[in-house]
C-alpha cells in the first residue's frame, strides 16, 4: 500500500465496506466528511497501514489507499481531487 | 430470444443465493476481503474510484422491453438512476451499495439476466453483430451459435480459471460490426461450396499490446464449433503465462508462438476431440436457432413517411437501416447525445424506451458494442411517429456514424485505473462539432477514447484513437490514426508526442483540416484517406508547421 508513494504527508482513504462510499480516516473512525481526515507523516506511514489492515479485517472498509499531499498539504494527484469533489462531468439524470 | 431452461433458472437462482450468502459472510467477518475480491469479481461487482461498480451481461446485446425495464427501475431503485453501456455489451451501475447487490442479481434473475462472466479469468459474455439476423448479407444468423457458445462456457469447470480474461465475438458478416479481430477469438460465419461453417480468427486483443487475431482456420464445419473452441481454450490454458499479467493474454502466446505454431497446437488438440466430445447434433442446434425466428410474419408494402421535416429527414439518413425484411427498418438510438457520457442512459429514458420497443419493435431491443442501442423491427409507416416520441426523450441524436458517435471510456471520472479523464473529452468533441451538416462535412469516422493503456475505451482501433495519459501529474493525450475495428482491422499509429488537454482540441482540428485538404472527393472519408496519404501529411501539418 505505501510502496512509491511520493511526499512527506498524507491521508487515509478507503471506501466503506457497506456503502462503497469514500471514507477518510479521522480521529478513531472513518468519516465520509473530507474535512474530518487527519494529516499522516511519513514515519507513521506503517502504523496507519496496520490500521487500515485491520479495519478492512474487521469489517468498515475496503481498498484502503494513502492520499498524497503536496508540500501545502493540498492533495497532489487529479484521481484523489476527483475521488474527493465527485465527477467532473454532467451526468446523464 | 433465447428462453431460460428450467435448468438455467435453477443454476442462477442458485448462484444467486450463494452470493448473498457469501455476502452475509463478508459483513459477518467470516470472509476477509482477500477471500471475497474473488467471489464479488466472478459476480461481476468492482470497487471503482467512488463506489462499487456492477457489470451485467447482455448476452450477444439482446434485451427484451421486459429486461430494459427492469435496468430502468434497479438504476432508480439500487442507483443513482441511470446505467452506462459498454463496449462489449454489458451494462454497468456505477453506485450499487453491497448489501443491495444480492437484490439487485435477484431481481435481474427475475428477467434472466446476471451478471456471470462479466469479471474474471473466465470466458466472458459472448458478443455479437447487433444486426444479427435483421442484414441481408450475413449468411446466417449468429446469435444462435452466440447462445451455444454461452452455454459450453458458463460454468465450465476448466476455463473459469484461465491465465486471463477471454473474450469471443461472433458475426455471419463480411462486414465486422463486431469488431472480431481485436477479440481473442472471433468466430465469423461462411459459405463454401454451399456449406455453411466457421472461420477462426485467434490472439486479437487490446490493452496494452494490441494485436489483429491471425486467421487460424478458413473453414470449420459447424458441428464442430464447441470441440474445436475446446481445442484452442485447452492449449491457452495450459501454454498461457501465469506468472505475468501483462503477458497472460493469448494474443501474446499467439505472438510469441507464431501463427504457424499455435496453428498446428490446436489442431493436434482437435484430432482428439473432433467427431467425440462435444459434436452438436442437429436437432440441438435446430432447438436453440427455434428461439430466435424473427418475430415478422410477412414483408409489408410500408414505406417511411415523406414529412417535410430537415431534423427528421437527418435522422432518417443518419440512423435507420433496412431490415432484411421489405417493409420494416432498424431505428439506431444514438446514445452519444450532445453534452452527456457516451453509453450512458438514464432510467426515464430506459422505461420509455423499453415502451417504445414494446409498441414498435416486437418488444426486442439491441445493444452495439459502439455504445448505441437500437430497436431493432420497426414498421416503415410507423417510423416518424416513433422519431416525434424518441426526441421527446432525448433519444433521437442523428450521428450514427459521425465524429460525435464516440467511443470512450469511463476514464478517471470512475475509473481506479485511469491515468486521465476521457468522458470530458468527447464531450468537448461532441460541442464542437455538434452541428449535423458540420459533422456530414467530416463524414464517416470513428474516435475511440480510453483514460489509459488498457484501451477499454478502443483507441488503438479508433480511426482517429485518444489515450489519456499522466504527464508529471497532468493529463496528457496520445493520439493515434488509422485504426480500424472492421474486416480490414488495423491498429492505429501513433502520430507522435502527446498534447495536453488544453492543446488537444486544436490538434483534433489540425488533423480534420489535413484530412480535408487531401481527400479527392467528399465521399474519401477519413481512413481511406489515412491510408492513402499515410501518417506523415498528419504528422508534418501538427508538428513542424503547427497552425
Ligand atoms: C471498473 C472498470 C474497468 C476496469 C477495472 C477495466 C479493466 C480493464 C483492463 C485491466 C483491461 C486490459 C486487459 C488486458 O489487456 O489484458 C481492459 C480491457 C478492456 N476493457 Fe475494461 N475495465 C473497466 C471498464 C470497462 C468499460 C466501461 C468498458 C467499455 C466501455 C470496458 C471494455 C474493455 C475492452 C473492450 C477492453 C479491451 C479488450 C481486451 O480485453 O483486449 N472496460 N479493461
Ligand atoms: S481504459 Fe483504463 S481508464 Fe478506461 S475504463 Fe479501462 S481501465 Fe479504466
Amino acid at each position: 500500500m505505501a510502496k512509491k508513494l511520493k511526499g512527506e504527508q498524507f491521508y487515509l482513504s478507503a471506501n466503506d465496506l457497506i456503502s462503497g462510499d469514500v471514507v477518510y480516516l479521522a480521529k478513531n473512525k472513518w468519516s465520509r466528511n473530507f474535512n474530518d481526515a487527519i494529516k499522516i507523516k511519513r514515519i507513521d506511514i506503517e502504523r496507519y497501514e496496520k490500521i487500515a489492515v485491520e479495519d478492512e479485517n474487521k469489517c468498515l472498509i475496503v481498498g484502503p489507499i494513502f492520499i498524497e499531499l503536496t508540500e501545502e498539504g493540498k492533495i497532489r494527484r487529479l484521481r484523489d481531487k476527483i475521488r474527493k469533489n465527485g465527477l467532473t462531468i454532467n451526468i446523464n439524470q | 430470444m433465447y428462453k431460460y431452461s428450467e435448468k438455467d433458472k435453477k443454476i442462477l437462482k442458485k448462484r444467486t443465493s450463494e452470493f448473498k450468502y457469501q455476502v452475509e459472510r463478508r459483513l459477518n467477518g467470516d470472509l476477509t476481503e482477500d477471500e471475497f475480491k474473488p467471489l464479488r469479481l466472478m459476480n461481476g461487482l468492482y470497487l471503482q474510484l467512488h463506489a462499487y461498480m456492477l457489470r451485467v451481461a447482455i448476452p450477444y446485446g439482446e434485451l427484451s422491453y421486459l429486461q430494459l425495464k427492469k435496468l430502468a427501475e434497479i438504476s432508480k431503485k439500487f442507483d443513482r438512476g441511470y446505467g452506462h453501456f459498454t463496449t462489449r455489451q454489458n451494462i454497468q451501475f456505477n453506485w450499487p451499495k453491497l448489501t443491495d447487490v444480492p437484490k439487485i442479481l435477484e431481481e435481474l434473475a427475475s428477467v434472466e439476466m446476471h451478471a456471470i462472466q462479466t469479471s474474471g479469468n473466465c470466458i466472458r459474455n459472448i458478443s455479437c453483430d447487433h444486426l444479427a439476423g435483421i442484414n441481408n448479407e450475413e449468411v446466417e444468423d449468429p446469435r444462435p451459435w452466440c447462445e451455444i457458445i454461452r452455454q459450453w462456457s458458463t460454468f465450465h469447470p476448466e476455463f473459469s480459471f484461465l491465465p486471463r480474461k477471454f473474450k469471443i465475438a461472433v458475426t455471419a458478416s463480411k462486414k465486422d460490426r463486431a469488431a472480431i479481430e481485436v477479440h481473442d477469438i472471433g468466430l465469423r460465419l461462411v459459405k463454401k461450396n454451399s456449406r455453411i461453417g466457421f472461420e477462426v480468427y485467434v490472439g486479437g486483443g487490446q490493452g496494452r499490446s494490441p494485436f489483429i487475431a491471425k486467421k487460424i482456420k478458413d473453414f470449420l464445419d459447424k458441428k464442430d464449433l464447441l470441440n474445436y473452441l475446446e481445442a484452442i481454450l485447452s492449449v491457452y490454458n495450459e501454454l498461457g503465462r501465469r506468472d505475468n499479467i501483462y503477458k497472460a493474454r493469448i494474443k501474446i502466446l499467439v505472438n510469441e508462438l507464431g501463427e504457424e505454431k499455435i496453428r498446428s497446437m490446436i489442431e493436434d488438440k482437435y484430432k482428439n476431440f473432433v467427431d467425440k466430445k462435444l459434436e452438436l447434433s442437429e436437432n440441438k442446434v435446430k432447438e436453440i436457432y427455434n428461439f430466435f425466428k424473427l418475430p415478422i410474419k410477412h414483408s409489408k408494402n410500408s414505406i417511411i413517411p415523406k414529412v417535410d421535416n430537415v431534423e427528421f429527414k437527418q435522422w432518417v439518413k443518419q440512423n435507420v437501416i433496412n431490415h432484411k425484411i421489405k417493409g420494416y427498418s432498424v431505428v439506431m438510438v444514438s446514445l452519444k447525445p450532445l453534452g452527456k457520457p457516451p453509453g450512458d442512459m438514464n432510467a426515464i429514458q430506459m422505461n420509455k424506451l423499453s415502451q417504445l420497443s414494446h409498441d414498435y419493435s416486437f418488444g426486442e431491443i439491441r445493444v452495439t458494442h459502439e455504445q448505441n442501442i437500437l430497436l431493432p423491427h420497426v414498421e416503415n409507416k410507423r417510423i416518424y411517429d416513433l422519431w416525434l416520441k424518441l426526441k421527446k426523450i432525448g433519444l433521437s441524436t442523428p450521428n450514427i456514424g459521425l465524429i460525435s458517435d464516440i467511443i470512450c471510456c469511463p476514464g478517471m471520472d470512475y475509473c481506479a485505473l485511469a491515468t486521465a479523464r476521457s468522458i470530458p473529452i468527447s464531450q468537448k468533441i461532441s460541442h464542437s462539432f455538434n452541428n449535423y451538416s458540420q459533422q456530414k462535412n467530416i463524414g464517416d469516422l470513428k474516435i475511440k477514447i480510453s483514460g489509459c493503456i488498457n484501451a477499454c475505451g478502443h483507441h488503438h482501433v479508433g480511426n482517429i484513437g485518444i489515450l489519456g495519459l499522466d504527464k508529471n501529474g497532468e493529463e496528457s493525450y496520445q493520439i493515434t490514426l488509422g485504426g480500424s475495428a472492421t474486416e480490414n482491422a488495423s491498429i492505429g499509429e501513433i502520430v507522435g508526442p502527446s498534447f495536453p488537454e488544453s492543446e488537444l482540441m486544436g490538434a483534433l482540428n489540425t488533423i480534420l483540416k489535413t484530412y480535408k485538404k487531401n481527400r479527392i472527393s467528399e465521399d474519401e472519408d477519413f481512413l481511406k484517406v489515412f491510408n492513402r496519404i499515410g501518417i506523415n501529411e498528419f504528422k508534418k501539418d501538427l508538428y513542424d508547421n503547427p497552425q
